[in-house]
């Protein structure tokens, strides 16, 4: 019912998710195993873990919610202006989803052609 | 015993007198000398023409708001020693039109407060007898403090999204529509929660500054009801629990 | 937009903490948004090869580009743990007297977490120790 109290709410949940998925992806990319340890991130090292599907949904569903909790930060900027009428506000919205859909697609893509 | 010091008083001329948009005046600092006392000083022995507004003198009214080295006060509250500085730049409060030097028009800060709808509506126009709030209802634990608004409309000249949104509702309009929204007694509640949600203008575009809290003379913590508002679109049944 | 940044910093006098906490917290966020962009720009070289993939992740080694990682920590740390403050604040938890407070516990635990991460990056990163 109350949309905007929605997106309030989800702009703090994706914040504290994307706090923790951060930590954990440092920790992959850069401890998890020996090579990287010693900074050898290659094609090789990374296809090892990214063909694995499991890995593939996490990384995927962390840029889904990063480009949620951004998109949505840079609506809010956008709309504190005060310079939008209800449609311009439309407009911005489904602006903001195209371009995180497209965003998404292509990193998406990245993992597709492995 | 008093040490003699003098200040320095650069007002804000609108318009601008002789292209200066500051006049400047020397004023000997007394004993419990406000910002309104050193202004009237000015106005009677300096520059009869210096124009500024007040009225009860005492901090109850509201109307000689100002922005006193950038910051908005009660002129006639503040007490220049308490400011540290010998240089006070008195100018009007930011976010209004300015009528005459540092005196504003408010009338931006009620079209906000009369969109928050902040007149009490009765439930029951009809009832003789007198309401009863129980002593731990959520009415009374939370409302005491926020009744002290006083109207001064520093708040609104204080929040920056004032400053980039001219159709932001601001501080104390929704801290009216929050007194009202949480009187059991009030019928306008889904009204003002309609005004209060807007994303364009409503309690969203709040993101929790604390200039308002900061600035109010009353001391209202104005920031707390905004979010009280917040949580309560959220949580809807929260608000209406006693 | 130069003139309305004088005369938003004219206007305010940047004393109340809470609206610089707002400040950097829309500027990281909009830095970290354009940093999104090109990470996945890189990442997305995987799908080109080993080669096209490598010899862009190789271009980040340099000193320039680490001293540059440092400065991403910084944004990261400032941007989440304000984010966190904030949360808290949503949440009614320390609205009253303890904001202030709380900007100096964000800022000054974040300062030390950034050190953690920032000192030995630079070391072995960028002095090469």
């Amino acid at each position: 019912m109350f949309r905007s109290a929605w997106e309030w709410y989800l702009q703090r949940v994706t914040g504290g998710l994307l706090l923790v998925l951060l930590v954990a992806h440092f920790w992959v990319e850069h401890f998890m195993s020996a090579p990287l340890r010693h900074g050898h991130l290659t094609y090789q090292v990374i296809q090892a873990r990214i063909s694995n599907p499991a890995w593939q949904a996490i990384d995927i569903a962390f840029l889904i919610i990063a480009l949620y909790h951004g998109l949505n930060g840079l609506r809010n900027i956008i709309l504190d202006y005060g310079r939008l009428e209800k449609r311009g506000v439309a407009v911005l919205t489904m602006v903001l989803v195209v371009v995180g859909a497209v965003w998404a697609w292509w990193g998406i893509r990245a993992f597709s052609r492995l | 015993m008093f040490v003699e010091l003098n200040i320095t008083l650069r007002v804000s001329r609108h318009p601008a007198r002789n292209g200066k948009a500051f006049d400047e005046y020397r004023v000997q600092l007394e004993e419990r000398m406000s910002v309104l006392d050193a202004l009237f000083r000015v106005q009677r022995e300096q520059d009869s023409s210096l124009g500024f507004r007040c009225s009860c003198r005492v901090g109850m009214c509201g109307t000689c708001a100002v922005y006193v080295n950038r910051v908005p006060r009660l002129a006639c509250s503040t007490l220049v020693r308490s400011l540290e500085c010998d240089v006070l730049t008195i100018e009007p409060l930011p976010h209004y039109p300015i009528v005459k030097d540092v005196a504003v028009s408010l009338q931006p800060f009620f079209e906000q407060w009369r969109r928050a709808k902040p007149a009490f509506r009765p439930r029951k126009p009809e009832a003789r007898d007198l309401a009863r709030i129980p002593k731990d209802s959520k009415y009374r634990r939370l409302t005491p403090t926020k009744r002290d608004c006083i109207t001064c409309g520093a708040c609104f000249a204080a929040c920056s999204i004032v400053g980039m949104n001219d159709h932001y509702l601001g501080p104390a309009a929704i801290n009216k529509a929050f007194l009202r929204v949480l009187d059991p007694r009030d019928a306008a509640r889904e009204e003002r929660v309609k005004v209060l949600d807007r994303s364009l203008d409503g309690v969203w575009r709040c993101h929790t500054q604390f200039n308002c809290t900061a600035v109010c003379p009353r001391h209202i913590d104005l920031t707390d009801s905004i979010v009280r508002i917040k949580r309560a679109l959220f949580w809807p049944g929260r608000l209406l629990k006693p | 937009m130069k003139l309305y940044l004088r005369e938003a910093v004219r206007k305010y006098r940047w004393q109340f903490s809470g609206m610089v906490a707002w400040l950097i917290q829309r500027v990281t966020g909009l830095l970290l948004l354009f940093y999104l962009f090109l990470h996945v720009e890189t990442i997305s070289k995987l799908s080109q090869g080993p080669v096209a993939f490598d010899q862009a992740v190789g271009t980040f080694n340099s000193p320039l580009f680490k001293l540059l990682e440092i400065a991403l920590l910084g944004t990261v740390v400032l941007h989440a743990f304000n984010g966190v403050r904030i949360t808290l604040v949503d949440l009614g938890i320390g609205v009253e007297k303890q904001r202030h407070l709380f900007w100096y516990v964000a800022v000054g635990i974040g300062l030390l977490v950034f050190l953690a991460g920032a000192i030995p990056m630079f070391l072995f990163a960028v002095l090469r120790v």
